[in-house]
């Protein structure tokens, strides 16, 4: 007992400035993540945002219902629905586009005109500046039933292609508009990673005879595997979370079956009432959830791949 | 051991990246040079949805009317001063985090680092988040859009996951010639890490650029306006923007120059003015991106 | 090094610590003068800069106010409405939608605007009746906003414009004005073009935030006796639209003519904009539309395919076989300015308000002789383009009226793009002329906000909305409407329905 307090003040002795170099990080996320936390317990209350002189003591002022709005959550008829297409979107989407960059950032390595190759990064880099707003004003004059591609398919006789409204197109659409969206800047992140990879590595397999693909795959690859993992276990640990301002601005009840998910029904039935509390709700159950697989992916990795966020 | 001359297969490989890069780049860049060709098309081919890659008809009065006579400029102006402001202040944050951070024999280390895993995945939601700022007094400022950015969490995984990369040996070194752990920092490691500083400068950058519900939410007056809010305002209200000009009359030639500028014209325009700038800027941070191949090697 | 890294991450702290400058002392509600105080007022999201607009220089000299104008965002604005007022800022006025304001109503943060009326603001009280009056007070009587009626009594704001050239090409001469010839005409279109064109454009509604119209054409559901989402049948009992017996033949009419191909493939995802543009752009024969989007595709088709007015027909509401034809009343408060308890120039915000009624004609329409003169009928002429140039956007900057008054003035508005008035023509005036008895009688335009209206009433309408889109996509079917009536149960449906039949009840 005695002796690891005195090495772990021996340590912070030895090295303070560490500490002291993490205290900004440390105060901003106190000040902008932590302090507004108190907010959570707006889900275990009906919160009305007038009932106090300003909208952070007026959840003081709110009753308190527990567990109301998660009742009203996961009883509604359709939240397996909507659960299901969340988790259904999401995972397609992780195991279409999550290779990608990896594959873009790899090839990359082998373009040697370097002003080609400023030039590929750019042009995949661009998409990402796009609000979802103008994506999908942009592909919906590109796939509309009445757009661009579905013209050409109809002036040599084929039938339209109903991406925006038909069950059976709809997540591809979505699967396809966030990769074209993302794939730039997740393809960074790999190239920064690649370029880190100690050089000498290279040079030794080159010298154990190893060609081109032999070398991504036992150097680069290993090379890049704290970053897939790191990018891996924050994308299945959101797996409930995210794309909600893409499926809003894209859905529509035709596709309400395959495309509604948890976060645009409680924005549905949430509509003009302002419910704080429902939308904290979800957010509640979201964050535990994203929590957990976090934290478990985490876990799972540490033990069968040695490597792990902490 | 006999070197095989490798060149088929390298070359092979070769090719299929230069073809599944050039395809990927094409798929990504074809519908923005769309957007840019409608920008400075004709106004009736733009309505007619006569313009596909090629600008037909060209002309820059929409453009002329966005710079003009709305308020580009100055939503543009207050982008740039969040942009870089704010990534020095978060690059700061973040590198002076992530290094004790990566070092595996700091005390509560865990316990930190589960702290910035427990707030990437809480959220306390938009009230208190604005009661805060509110709070703080930083309502309709520029710091209101970049202190609650000071750090990702995220971004700052993937620097700490950079240096832990950075082989011990280095750092022993620096140790041993009786450097502490702020010159180590500073003197060897960050220039070792120039692609990472590069990299996460510029996750941060474009963060603070493409961000529009901070914006939206802490600023009010029209002077304090950021770009992504602007294109969001011009595209639901493109519409009223255009009621502001004469609609109009069937024959007439009064509103000829009008009738270049279109709902989808003012779109088009403004998004594509929009995206110059990174354009513009991009290629310079590349290289600091591509540079970091040949430094850092060490020997034994 | 050490020395700048700790200065630097002291600064760092302390510039997110900088505090709001000293409270000011709360005010009283005296009036300080034109000059000595400047106004602040929020409003809608414009688009365009409303403190650089020339209509703000204008108002400034009538009035002798500088105002400081702001904007809400164009997405989530209700909540950083809600947000803005609960956190106490100082807004003088506040120009609300009807929904924003009921939600307010209930805030306590609204100031009661009797007295200062009773000073200040003579010509807002005598310009509006005492109906609206009763509508904006609460419980107490106390005057919580001031409104701005709408100024047509019986537009019909929802038709159809049809491209005549395209329709006399499939060898039909006549517009329809009943149902049967309605599907007559689109069968007709459909068998002459297949699906070269997109027959029927629409629905014309901005989906997102939960918008006021429906997913159907208005002109369509009248022949079926359906006017509104809430309605009053003959024996006084207030009814949904779910419940009415001809619904289920509404909405099978309505997936038929989907199924056969008669309607826009992408009826459920479309929205103003892209019914806008593939009517523009040539691709559709006939939109549902209001008039803003003649104005924004009969000049731009006109040049690009060389069609004149005749090009043009207008679908007004249609007849049933047996007769009906149901249209609602235009007549309604289309926006209401509150000003916050908060507020320390309230009496200043009224004074305004008024002044701006008394030069109402200078304000909205401008100079005779410069921007409009009088006719030979008495009506108001604009004399174009200046009157657009210099008068286009003073609706953004109107918050009441005096409102019969106004209802002389504003046709003049619609004459700023010759395509709006030949679309208003054809679609209103002639119906008014030749069939006014169609218009049923709005008897909820007066109600005063009450609780569940204001919570529950915009889910109940996007519900039904998004229900019948479902119908007509073939996701579900019309034997799914008792479903659909439990669901609106679940949604607070009979809430709403006492509240309204209370209403009714005290008229």
């Amino acid at each position: 007992m005695k002796k690891s307090t005195q090495s772990f003040w021996n340590y912070v002795k030895a090295h303070p400035f560490l500490y002291i170099m993490l205290i900004p990080g440390l105060f901003f996320l106190f000040v902008y993540k932590f302090w507004p936390l108190y907010g959570l317990t707006m889900a275990f209350k009906n919160y009305s945002i007038f009932a106090g002189t300003n909208p952070m003591n007026a959840i003081r002022a709110s009753e308190w219902v527990g567990l109301k709005w998660f009742r009203t959550l996961f009883s509604s008829s359709q939240f397996s629905i909507v659960f299901t297409n969340t988790l259904a979107i999401n995972f397609l989407k992780i195991i279409w586009l999550f290779p990608i960059p990896i594959c873009a950032a790899i090839l990359l390595t082998s373009i040697r005109l370097p002003w080609y190759k400023k030039a590929l990064t750019t042009a995949i880099y661009v998409p990402y500046f796009f609000s979802w707003v103008i994506i999908y004003g942009i592909f919906y004059s590109l796939l509309g039933s009445y757009g661009i591609l579905n013209t050409f398919l109809s002036s040599i006789g084929l039938d339209r292609i109903m991406f925006f409204t038909d069950s059976r197109f709809f997540r591809s659409l979505l699967i396809f508009t966030e990769g074209w969206k993302e794939i730039g800047y997740n393809t960074i992140i790999y190239l920064a990673a690649i370029t880190s990879i100690d050089p000498t590595l290279y040079e030794a397999a080159k010298i154990d005879g190893a060609n081109k693909i032999r070398q991504i795959w036992h150097v680069t690859l290993p090379g890049l595997l704290p970053t897939i993992v790191l990018m891996l276990i924050l994308k299945v640990g959101y797996i409930l979370d995210t794309g909600f301002e893409q499926v809003l601005i894209f859905y529509n009840p035709a596709v309400y079956d395959v495309a509604d998910i948890i976060q645009t029904y409680v924005y549905r039935i949430g509509l003009g009432q302002a419910n704080f509390s429902l939308a904290t709700a979800l957010g509640l159950f979201n964050s535990v959830v994203a929590f957990i697989l976090v934290v478990g992916a985490n876990a799972i990795s540490r033990r069968s791949l040695g490597r792990s966020i902490w | 051991m006999r070197i095989k001359p490798q060149y088929s297969s390298e070359r092979g490989f070769t090719l299929f990246a230069y073809v599944f890069m050039t395809l990927l780049a094409l798929v990504c860049i074809l519908p923005c040079i769309h957007v840019a060709a409608k920008s400075i098309s004709g106004g009736t081919l733009v309505v007619g949805g006569q313009i596909f890659l090629f600008p037909k008809q060209i002309q820059f009065d929409t453009m002329g009317y966005i710079l003009k006579k709305t308020a580009f400029f100055n939503c543009l102006k207050n982008t740039i001063i969040v942009t870089v402001l704010g990534t020095f202040i978060s690059m700061f944050t973040t590198i002076t985090t992530a290094y004790p951070l990566s070092k595996p024999s700091l005390r509560g280390r865990r316990v930190i680092v589960l702290l910035y895993v427990f707030s990437m995945v809480f959220f306390g939601g938009i009230v208190p988040a604005y009661m805060v700022v509110n709070t703080l007094g930083l309502l309709d400022t520029y710091w209101a859009l970049i202190l609650p950015f000071a750090i990702i969490q995220f971004n700052m995984f993937v620097v700490k996951s950079y240096f832990e990369g950075i082989p011990e040996s280095i750092e022993e070194a620096a140790y041993i010639d009786g450097a502490g752990d702020v010159q180590t920092l500073t003197m060897i490691v960050l220039p070792m890490s120039t692609p990472i500083i590069a990299t996460v400068s510029l996750l941060y950058a474009v963060n603070y650029w493409n961000n529009y519900f901070h914006a939206m939410m802490y600023t009010s007056s029209s002077s304090m306006k950021t770009l992504q809010v602007y294109l969001y305002d011009t595209i639901e209200n493109g519409q009223a923007l255009l009621e502001n000009l004469y609609g109009g009359a069937f024959g007439s030639t009064v509103g000829q120059s009008l009738v270049n500028i279109t709902t989808g014209g003012i779109v088009a325009a403004a998004v594509t003015l929009s995206i110059i700038p990174i354009i513009l800027v991009y290629p310079f941070v590349q290289r600091y991106l591509i540079q970091g191949i040949t430094i850092g090697s060490v020997k034994g | 090094m050490k020395k700048l890294a700790i200065v630097l991450m002291v600064m760092t702290c302390a510039f997110s610590l900088f505090a709001a400058g000293a409270k000011e002392t709360a005010a009283t509600g005296e009036l300080k003068g034109p000059g000595k105080v400047t106004l602040t007022r929020l409003g809608y999201n414009a688009g365009f800069d409303v403190n650089k607009n020339y209509m703000v220089p204008i108002i400034e000299d009538v009035t002798g106010y500088k105002v400081e104008y702001f904007e809400l965002p164009a997405q989530n604005a209700d909540e950083k409405l809600m947000m803005e007022v609960a956190s106490g800022k100082e807004y003088d006025l506040l120009n609300l939608s009807v929904d924003q304001w009921r939600t307010l109503v209930g805030s306590g943060a609204l100031l009661p605007l009797n007295d200062l009326l009773e000073k200040y603001g003579k010509d807002i009280l005598a310009g509006n009746s005492k109906e609206t009056w009763a509508a904006l007070s609460d419980d107490n009587g106390n005057i919580l906003g001031v409104p701005y009626m709408y100024p047509y009594d019986t537009e019909v704001s929802n038709f159809m414009i049809v491209r005549m050239d395209l329709v006399r090409a499939a060898g039909i001469n006549e517009i329809p004005t009943t149902l049967d010839g309605f599907y007559d005409m689109l069968v007709q279109l459909k068998r002459y073009y297949g699906d070269r064109y997109i027959i029927l454009a629409g629905p014309y509604r901005n989906a997102a935030n939960g918008s006021n119209s429906l997913s159907f054409p208005q002109i369509v559901s009248s022949a079926f006796g359906i006017y509104n989402d809430w309605m009053v049948d003959e024996k006084g009992n207030v009814q949904y639209m779910s419940e009415h017996e001809r619904f289920p033949e509404l909405v099978s009419f309505l997936a038929k003519c989907a199924r056969e191909g008669l309607f826009d493939p992408d009826w459920a995802a479309n929205t103003t904009s892209s019914v806008t543009e593939k009517f523009a752009s040539g691709k559709a024969i006939i939109a549902s539309s209001d008039r803003n989007l003649a104005q924004a595709s009969i000049p731009a088709l006109s040049t690009s395919h060389g069609l004149g007015p005749d090009d043009f027909g207008f679908i007004s509401a249609l007849e049933g076989a047996d007769g009906t034809c149901k249209y609602m009343e235009s007549t309604s408060i289309g926006k209401v300015t509150a000003i916050l308890k908060k507020s320390k120039n309230a009496a200043d915000a009224v004074n305004w308000m008024n002044t701006k009624i008394q030069n109402q004609l200078y304000i909205n329409i401008g100079v005779e002789g410069i921007h409009f003169n009088y006719d030979a009928a008495g009506e108001i002429a604009p004399i174009n383009p200046i009157f657009a140039d210099e008068r286009g956007d003073s609706f953004y900057y109107l918050d009441v009226t005096d409102a019969d008054v106004f209802k002389t003035e504003w046709p003049s508005r619609i004459r700023k793009s010759e395509a709006q008035w030949l679309a208003f023509d054809a679609a209103t005036m002639k119906t008014n002329a030749n069939r006014p008895q169609i218009f049923v009688e709005n008897k909820f335009a007066y109600m005063p906000a009450a609780e569940s209206f204001a919570r529950y009433n915009t889910t109940l309408l996007n519900s039904l909305n998004d229900f019948v889109l479902q119908v007509m996509a073939g996701t579900r079917g019309v034997s799914d409407i008792p479903t659909y009536i439990r669901d609106w149960k679940n949604l607070g449906g009979e809430d709403v329905r006492k509240e309204l039949a209370a209403y009714l009840a005290t008229k």
